[in-house]
């Protein structure tokens, strides 16, 4: 299944802090960072279990991550990856000239996959050494 | 009579977020050196001092990257190997510096006016735009005390610190008991506004639910609002106008108001413009009654590396020093801009991950050339790194002046030794200033 004409957002989150401090590379940290939070009557239309991973994608990127409902609802159409290298896979990178790139409120699209799993931040990261 | 095991530190502060808890203890135990119990931290700071302790994250000698894996070396191969790809790039990069204390802060300048680099810090990525409009309009602020003892209105607008600055609620703005505000959270009235029913919305009295990016329309309208105007709309931003009013009166009828704003407003799409809004907004606001603003820094010391950047060049961040003089232009100098254009050619990194808090095709870019990092843990940018310069990590391992959100310097605790070979970021950034200058002939 997918979702399309969403808004995504990235904020911090405690458990993504902790995670930082506590080692980039470790697992908690994707548990922590590497998810996407939905609004509960968005994630029904989605029709997978919690924690399945799902491709995020907008204009400027895509990722995938582990999907999650948002203890933070209702906030319909809203989508929300916490602060961190899965949502900079995706963010704008325009800063409207003022330095500061538009880490909030772009439009996204979420399907659910088949194949293809989330990595961990330095496998990701490492990928843009490579590309 | 035995010997004692553990030494305990007290009034630590906390380098974690702009807050600057200042009542931490720690437990060290004496023969291990190592942090084994933390009091009084939020869970992120506390974690901070325990993933301090050396372990497989931690790095305790200097590493150069050779035919892909790293290999341990001397500080002075190290520095030197560092100091050669400093000078030959022809527009390297110093950024980072909001996580280690002011005095390395300084060095850090000094070191980027010999390369004639860029200097940048992570505001250029969270507050810029607020120092843009600061800039711009000023901004009526104070210190969190005024607001522990006299705020009876918070607003949080763009900022959950429930979950980035964890202690701000209970040391300045919401549960504490103030000189003036004797019954704590019973005489406060928290506004909370967010796109989303966030952990701070959810304890809050009101939650004023946005729609995201529209935050630079609802601020206007307020200040419309404000001057009498009769805005002819059902809503404005996603919020019932009913509802809209109901927060001017709210803001107009408080004896001491302050809006505390964070990545919500800085990072959407009106960037600063919101910020110059807002400003204009607390100016309105008192014509009416006390109204203050003040920005929810999150690194511990990006207030201090804005202080330092600005009394040693006159700017805050975004600074270009290729003329030999210091140039301020956000959007041209700033470290993300910089990097979509492609045009650094050698990136010395202290006391940040970019590499995880970039947008991914400017990090692209910065891993195309050679990367120097100063830095104490793995981390993305690290492991990708040529050259690991490993420090002591301040505030745990060596003293310093630490800006809080608020500007007020505050004295950074040493509470045990740093593992292995670190030095501070001064005394690194002091050796590579010296090997840069020795290999220019100056």
């Amino acid at each position: 299944m997918s979702l399309n004409n969403l808004i995504l957002i990235t904020c911090r989150t405690i458990n993504q802090g902790v995670a930082l401090e506590g080692g980039k590379n470790t697992k908690e940290n994707v548990r922590a960072a590497g998810i996407c939070a939905f609004d509960s009557e968005d994630f029904k239309k989605l029709d997978c279990l919690v924690g399945t991973p799902v491709k995020v994608i907008t204009d400027h990127g895509e990722v995938i991550v582990y999907s999650t409902i948002s203890e933070e609802g209702p906030h319909p159409g809203i989508i929300f990856i916490p602060m961190g290298p899965w949502a900079n896979q995706v963010v704008n990178p325009d800063s409207q000239a003022c330095g500061t790139p538009t880490y909030k409120g772009m439009k996204a699209g979420v399907e659910v996959i088949q194949s293809g799993k989330v990595l961990d931040a330095v496998g990701l990261i490492s990928l843009l050494k490579e590309a | 009579m035995v010997a004692k095991k553990i030494r305990t530190v007290t009034d630590v502060i906390c380098p974690f977020c702009g807050t600057l808890c200042d009542d931490l203890e720690v437990d060290i135990d004496i023969k291990e050196e190592k942090v084994i119990e933390v009091r009084n931290g939020c869970q992120i700071g506390t974690k901070k001092y325990f993933a301090s302790n050396p372990s497989d994250h931690r790095y305790d000698k200097p590493l150069i990257k050779e035919k892909g894996s790293f290999k341990e070396v001397s500080w002075d191969e190290a520095i030197d190997k560092a100091a050669n790809i400093l000078i030959k790039a022809k527009r390297p990069l110093l950024y980072g510096f909001s996580s280690t204390e002011c005095e390395a802060q300084g060095k850090g300048v000094e070191l980027a006016e010999i390369l004639g680099s860029i200097l940048d810090n992570t505001a250029s990525v969270c507050h810029g735009p607020s120092l843009l409009a600061i800039q711009d309009v000023g901004a009526p602020t104070s210190t969190l005390g005024e607001y522990k003892n006299r705020a009876d209105l918070i607003i949080f607008w763009g900022s959950n610190p429930v979950h980035a600055h964890p202690r701000h609620l209970s040391r300045y703005s919401d549960f504490i008991r103030g000189y003036f505000r004797k019954d704590g959270r019973n005489d406060r009235f928290i506004v909370v506004v967010d796109p989303r029913n966030t952990h701070t919305a959810q304890i809050a009295d009101i939650h004023v639910q946005i729609n995201p990016s529209e935050d630079y329309e609802l601020i206007n309208a307020i200040r419309a609002i404000l001057r009498g105007v009769e805005i002819d709309a059902d809503e404005i931003s996603g919020v019932p106008i009913e509802k809209v009013k109901e927060l001017v009166e709210t803001m107009k009828s408080c004896n001491f108001g302050v809006i505390f704003f964070g990545m919500g407003l800085t990072q959407t799409l009106s960037h600063h413009r919101n910020i110059d809004a807002a400003i204009c907004l607390v100016r309105e606001l008192n014509d009416h009654t006390k109204f203050l603003l003040t920005p929810m820094r999150g690194h511990y010391n990006v207030a201090g590396a804005n202080q330092v950047f600005s009394w040693q060049t006159g700017y805050s961040y975004s600074i270009d020093f290729s003329r030999g003089y210091p140039r301020y232009n956000p959007g041209e100098f700033s470290s993300v801009d910089v990097l979509m254009r492609d045009e650094i050619d050698a990136s010395l990194i202290v006391a940040s991950d970019p590499a995880s808090n970039f947008p991914a095709a400017s990090v692209k870019n910065m891993f195309k050339y050679p990367l120097i990092v100063i830095e104490p843990h793995h981390t993305p940018t690290s492991v990708n790194a040529d050259i690991i310069l490993p420090p002591a990590i301040a505030g745990i391992e060596c003293e310093g002046t630490a800006y809080r959100m608020d500007s007020v310097p505050l004295r950074l605790r040493k509470v045990k030794e740093a593992p292995g070979e670190c030095l501070t970021d001064k005394e690194i950034l002091e050796k590579l200033i010296e090997a840069v200058k020795k290999k220019k002939g100056e």
